[in-house]
C-alpha cells in the first residue's frame, strides 16, 4: 500500500474567515443585474402601460355612438373578444420576449402588431376593404401566422426535436395562435358588419354566424390545447389547473356542435359553458396572480416572478374567446333557432 | 427589516436547535414546529443515529406508523432560507469535515465530494440527480457476471423507487430513453440549461440516446417549497427549499408524526448487554455525554460513520465490533469514479446556471455486448456547472496550473462545458474503513478509509474518458482536457445472503445483533453506474415497511430463525 496519507483540513481553522463571510447576503448576489433589469422590465411595463391606452382611446375614437343592429352588436362583441386577445397578446408577448431578452429584432414584431389589432379592435367595425382597422387585423394575423412557423422552428432545431421537453420550453406555439385568432376574429368582425349593410341573403347570414361559432369553437380547444402542454409542464400541482383543460374544451365542443345542428338546447348548453369559460379566464387571471406570489421571494421580487411564474396575461385570452364564441351565439339566435 | 442571511447560522452549530418540544421550521427564517420529546431512560422503540436518506425516510415511515422514534444527527439543523449564504466557503459548514485518514494506492478525498453532516444528512448539499438502478444490477452476479447479487429483488425495489420518488416529487422527463418503463415521473423536468445541451448535442452527433435528468428541485411549487431558481448553488445547500432533500421532505413528515430529532448529537457507542442485544446509544449533546435507551437501534451514518460506530462500539463479548462476526464490517466499501473531460466552445455556455446536471446519458449502463466495451459494470455521465472555487480547484489540483495560467483558464469559465461519470467501482474486501489510534475532540477513535482501484475500475474510467471526449468534441468543444476524482460512498456494512460475508439480511438487520440494524448507504453491495440516493432512500422505504410488518407481527427484536 502507498504512503498517499490526506488528512482533511481541521474545523477549526475556520472562525475568523465564517465570520466574515456570514455577512455575505442572499439579496447581494443578483443586485449588480437586478438594477438593469429594473430598468429594462420598468420601461417595457411603462410602454405596455402607455401602448394599451393609447390603443383604447385612439380606437374608441373611432367608434360611433349609434343605435344597433344586431349583427352590429354582435360584431362589436366580436372586437371586444379581438381586442382582449390582442391586449392578452401584448402583454404576454412582450413579458416573454422581454425574458428572451429580445435577441432578434423581430420579436418586437409581436408587441407592436398586438399593440395595433387591440387598436384597431376598438374602433367601429367598418365593412369597407381599406381602413386603418382592416390593416392592422390584417397585420396582426400574418404576423401571428409568421411567428407560429417561427416558433415551431425553434422547437424543431433544438436537440430533441420534437419533444415534450421542447414544447414545453422551447418557443410556445400557443402564443403566436392567440394573436393569428386575434387578427383573423378582427376581420371577421368586418364581415358581420357587411351582413347588415350590404343586406345579405337570410342563408348567407346563417352561414357566417355558424362559421363563426365553429371558428371559435376551434380557437377554444386550440387554446385549451396550449394550457393542457403548459399546465402538464406544471404536473397539474394545484388541482384549480385542470379547470381550463375541461371547461373551455367543452364549450368549444358544444360551440362546434351548435354549429353543426343550431337548436334552442344546444343554445342554452353552449351559452353556459361558454359563459363560465369567459369567468375562468378572468378568476384564471387570479389563480395566475397567486402563482407568481408562490415563487421564491413571492410579490416582493416581482422583477423576476413576473417572468419566472405563470404568465398573468394569458388567462384572459379565454376572456376573449368566450365574448367571441357568445357574439356568434347571437348571431344564429338572432336567425331564428328550431326547438 | 429582516436579518441578513447567516446571522443564526453560527449558532446553529453551538447549541442545539430541538429543544424544549420544538424543532426549526425548516421553511421558515426562524420559526418552528412543535416536537415530541422523549426521555434518556425511556426504552424508545427506535434510536436512529443518522438522519440523511436511510434515517431521514425510516424516522418518518416508522413515527407515522405509531412507534416511538428518537433520530441523532451528528450536524446542525439548518434553516435554509435564513442560514445558507450563497458563498462556497461558508457553505463548507454542511460537509463532514472532522478529521479521517485515508491511504491505499489510490485514497480518497473525504468531505464535500461524499459526506454531509447535519439534520437531512448529505442530501442537503447533494447534487439532486435522482436515477433509478438498472435493474439487472440488483442480481450483478447472476445476470451479468460480476459482483455479488443483492438480497433484494428489483421489482420490489422499482416499486419503492416511485414511492420516494413520490415522496421528493421528483423532476424528471416524459419518457426516460433506458430500462423498464418507470412510470410518470411526479414532475416535469425542468428546462436543460446550455451546459446540457451541450452533451445533447454530442449525444445525437455520436448517435445515442440522452435525457433531461431526473432531478430532485421542483419545477413547480410544491407545498411550501417555490420551484428551482436556477441559481446552480445547490451543491453547497439550497437556499429556497426548491431541492427536495431529506431536511425539507422526510424530516417534517417524521417531525409531524411525532419522532424527535436530536440536532448536534454525535453518538459515540452503541451499548450493548450480557444477552448480546443493544440497549441504547451513548450521544454527545450540548457538551455533555448521555445515553438514550432504546429497544431497536438503527446506524444510518454513511459508509465510513456507520462502519466506524460499530467499531467503536466494541465489548469483550465482540471484541471486534458490533455485528462484526464475519469480519465484514467496514469491508466492500465503494466509491463512484468521478473521471470528467472539459472543453472551451466558441459560444457562452455559463454553466452555473440551474442544478449542475441538467443532462444525462445512461448508455453505458445498458449496453453489455460492444467491441470497446472492457469492462464490468457501467458508468452514467452528466453535463456539469461547477461554482467557480470549486472548478478552480479541480483546476490546480488535476492540471498543476497555477498563477496567470490558472487567471487565464478561470477567464474561459463562461464558455466551458464538461462531462463528468458516475462510474462503477467493483466491492473489493480490502477498501475498507478500519479504526485509527488518532482519536478525535470527543475521544472517539477516527476512521481511517483505504482505497484502490481495481483494474476493471481503471478499464472503466479510461472507456469514459475515449468516449465522452469524442462526444464533447462532436459538439464542438475544443482544447479538451480530463480530471480524475471520486464521489460518494457505498458499502462499508453490506447486506446480503448469508451472515459468513455480509453485515445484514435483506431487512438491514444485522446477523450477529437482533435489534441492531443498519439502514443506509453501507448497505449497498454493488455500486452500479448511478448517483446513490434514489437507491438508499427506496431500500430505507422498503426496509421502513418491513420494520413495521414485524412490529405488527411483535417479531422486531426476534432472532434469525
Ligand atoms: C457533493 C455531493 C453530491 C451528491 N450528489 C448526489 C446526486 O446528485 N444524486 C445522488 O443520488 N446522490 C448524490 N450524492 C450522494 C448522496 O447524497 C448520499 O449517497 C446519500 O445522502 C447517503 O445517504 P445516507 O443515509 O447513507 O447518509 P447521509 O445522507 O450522509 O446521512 C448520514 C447522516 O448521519 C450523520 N451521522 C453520521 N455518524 C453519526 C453519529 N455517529 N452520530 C450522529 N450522527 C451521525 C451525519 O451527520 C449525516 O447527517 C451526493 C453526495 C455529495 C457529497
Ligand atoms: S438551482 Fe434550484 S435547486 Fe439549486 S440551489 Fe438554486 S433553487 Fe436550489
Amino acid at each position: 500500500m502507498s504512503e498517499g496519507r490526506l488528512v482533511q483540513r481541521r474545523v477549526a481553522g475556520r472562525g475568523p474567515v465564517r465570520s466574515m463571510n456570514s455577512r455575505v447576503t442572499g439579496r447581494s448576489h443578483a443586485a449588480a443585474s437586478a438594477a438593469r433589469w429594473d430598468t429594462a422590465i420598468g420601461s417595457v411595463g411603462a410602454a405596455l402601460i402607455v401602448g394599451l391606452v393609447t390603443a383604447v382611446v385612439a380606437g374608441r375614437a373611432m367608434r360611433r355612438p349609434i343605435d344597433r343592429l344586431p349583427a352590429d352588436r354582435a360584431a362589436l362583441k366580436v372586437r371586444d373578444g379581438a381586442a382582449i386577445l390582442g391586449a392578452s397578446v401584448l402583454a404576454d408577448s412582450a413579458m416573454e420576449h422581454l425574458r428572451g431578452g429580445f435577441y432578434n429584432p423581430a420579436m418586437f414584431a409581436a408587441p407592436v402588431t398586438a399593440a395595433a389589432v387591440l387598436s384597431a379592435s376598438v374602433a367601429e367595425p367598418d365593412p369597407r376593404e381599406r381602413t386603418f382597422a382592416h390593416g392592422a387585423h390584417a397585420a396582426g394575423a400574418a404576423v401571428g401566422a409568421t411567428g407560429l412557423a417561427f416558433h415551431l422552428y425553434d422547437v424543431g432545431r433544438r436537440p430533441g426535436g420534437a419533444s415534450w421537453q421542447n414544447f414545453f420550453y422551447a418557443a410556445p406555439i400557443g402564443a403566436p395562435g392567440a394573436l393569428l385568432l386575434a387578427g383573423l376574429f378582427g376581420l371577421a368582425s368586418e364581415r358581420i358588419v357587411a351582413i347588415e349593410h350590404l343586406e345579405r341573403h337570410p342563408r348567407e347570414r346563417l352561414r357566417i354566424a355558424r362559421l363563426l361559432a365553429a371558428c371559435s369553437g376551434l380557437a377554444l380547444l386550440f387554446e385549451s390545447a396550449e394550457v393542457a402542454l403548459l399546465h402538464f409542464r406544471g404536473a397539474f400541482h394545484d388541482p384549480a389547473m385542470w379547470l381550463p383543460v375541461t371547461v373551455p374544451p367543452a364549450a368549444g365542443l358544444a360551440l362546434l356542435h351548435h354549429a353543426a345542428r343550431p337548436s334552442l338546447h344546444r343554445d342554452r348548453l353552449a351559452r353556459l359553458l361558454t359563459g363560465t369559460t369567459g369567468i375562468l379566464g378572468v378568476v384564471g387571471t387570479g389563480f395566475h396572480v397567486y402563482g407568481v406570489g408562490r415563487h421564491m421571494g413571492g410579490w416582493r421580487n416581482w422583477r423576476q416572478n413576473v417572468l419566472a411564474g405563470p404568465p398573468t396575461p394569458a388567462p384572459s385570452s379565454f376572456w376573449g374567446l368566450a365574448l367571441i364564441g357568445l357574439a356568434s351565439l347571437d348571431l344564429l339566435a338572432a336567425e331564428g333557432l328550431p326547438r | 427589516m429582516r436579518a441578513p442571511v447567516g446571522v443564526w447560522a453560527t449558532e446553529a452549530e453551538q447549541r442545539p436547535r430541538a429543544t424544549d418540544g420544538r424543532a426549526p421550521d425548516v421553511f421558515s427564517r426562524d420559526g418552528h414546529v412543535p416536537m415530541r420529546q422523549f426521555e434518556d431512560g425511556e426504552d424508545v422503540d427506535f434510536a436512529i443515529v443518522g438522519t440523511g436518506c436511510g434515517g431521514g425516510v425510516l424516522a418518518a415511515k416508522l413515527a407515522e406508523a405509531g412507534l416511538s422514534v428518537v433520530a441523532f444527527d451528528a450536524g446542525p439543523f439548518w434553516r435554509p432560507l435564513a442560514d445558507f449564504a450563497s458563498d462556497e466557503r461558508e457553505q463548507d459548514k454542511v460537509y463532514w469535515l472532522d478529521e479521517r485518514l485515508s491511504d491505499g494506492d489510490d485514497p480518497i478525498e473525504l468531505g464535500s465530494n461524499n459526506s454531509g453532516r447535519c439534520v437531512g444528512g448529505s442530501t442537503v448539499h447533494f447534487q439532486m440527480v435522482a436515477l433509478r438502478f438498472r435493474p439487472e444490477w440488483f442480481a450483478a452476479r447472476s445476470r451479468l457476471g460480476y459482483a455479488v447479487d443483492w438480497p433484494v429483488d428489483w421489482r420490489t425495489m422499482w416499486r419503492y423507487y416511485a414511492e420516494v420518488e413520490d415522496a421528493l416529487k421528483i423532476s424528471g422527463p416524459v419518457s426516460y430513453p433506458w430500462g423498464p418503463d418507470r412510470g410518470r415521473y411526479p414532475y416535469r423536468a425542468h428546462e436543460v440549461n446550455a451546459a446540457g445541451l451541450v452533451l445533447a448535442r454530442g449525444a445525437e452527433a455520436l448517435g445515442v440516446p440522452w435525457a433531461a435528468t431526473p432531478l430532485a428541485t421542483v419545477s413547480a411549487p410544491r407545498g411550501k417549497s417555490p420551484p428551482c431558481v436556477y441559481r446552480g448553488f445547490c451543491k453547497i445547500g439550497c437556499s429556497t427549499n426548491a431541492k427536495q432533500s431529506v431536511l425539507v421532505t422526510y424530516i417534517p413528515r417524521a417531525l409531524a408524526a411525532g419522532a424527535e430529532i436530536r440536532d448536534l448529537a454525535m453518538v459515540g457507542r452503541i451499548e450493548s448487554a450480557g444477552d448480546g442485544r443493544v440497549t441504547g446509544v451513548h450521544y454527545h449533546r450540548d457538551g455533555q455525554w448521555r445515553f438514550q435507551r432504546a429497544r431497536n437501534v438503527v446506524v444510518s451514518g454513511y459508509s465510513i460513520e456507520t462502519p466506524r460506530l460499530l467499531l467503536n462500539s466494541a465489548t469483550d463479548r465482540f471484541p471486534d465490533g458490533l455485528a462484526n462476526g464475519s469480519g465484514t464490517v467496514g469491508r466492500y466499501l465503494m466509491v463512484h469514479s468521478n473521471h470528467a473531460v472539459w472543453a472551451r466552445f466558441e459560444e457562452e455556455i455559463r454553466w452555473y446556471k440551474g442544478p449542475p446536471s441538467m443532462a444525462v446519458c445512461e448508455h453505458w449502463n445498458y449496453v453489455d455486448d460492444h467491441p470497446t466495451k472492457d469492462f464490468d459494470g457501467g458508468y452514467a455521465f452528466m453535463s456539469q456547472g461547477p461554482l467557480p472555487v470549486d472548478f478552480a480547484k479541480a483546476l490546480v489540483s488535476n492540471t498543476g496550473t497555477f498563477g496567470t495560467a490558472l487567471r487565464n483558464r478561470m477567464a474561459e469559465y463562461n464558455h466551458m462545458a464538461g462531462l463528468k461519470i458516475v462510474g462503477e467501482t467493483m466491492p473489493q474486501a480490502e477498501n475498507r474503513v478500519t479504526l485509527d489510534e488518532e482519536t478525535d475532540a470527543l475521544g472517539l477513535r477516527r476512521a481511517r478509509v483505504t482505497f484502490s482501484y481495481a483494474d476493471n475500475d481503471k478499464r472503466l474510467f479510461r472507456h469514459s474518458l475515449g468516449f465522452m471526449k469524442r462526444m464533447i468534441e462532436a459538439a464542438g468543444g475544443f482544447d479538451a482536457y480530463e480530471t480524475s476524482s471520486t464521489a460518494h460512498l457505498m458499502g462499508g456494512c453490506r447486506m446480503g445472503h448469508s451472515p459468513e460475508d455480509s453485515v445484514t439480511d435483506a431487512d438491514g438487520r444485522t446477523w450477529d445483533v437482533p435489534n441492531l440494524w443498519i439502514c443506509d448507504g453501507s448497505l449497498m453491495p454493488t455500486a452500479g453506474g448511478v448517483n446513490p440516493s434514489m437507491t438508499i432512500l427506496a431500500n430505507a422505504a422498503r426496509i421502513a415497511d418491513r420494520m413495521k410488518a414485524l412490529a405488527a407481527r411483535g417479531e422486531l427484536a426476534a432472532r434469525h430463525a
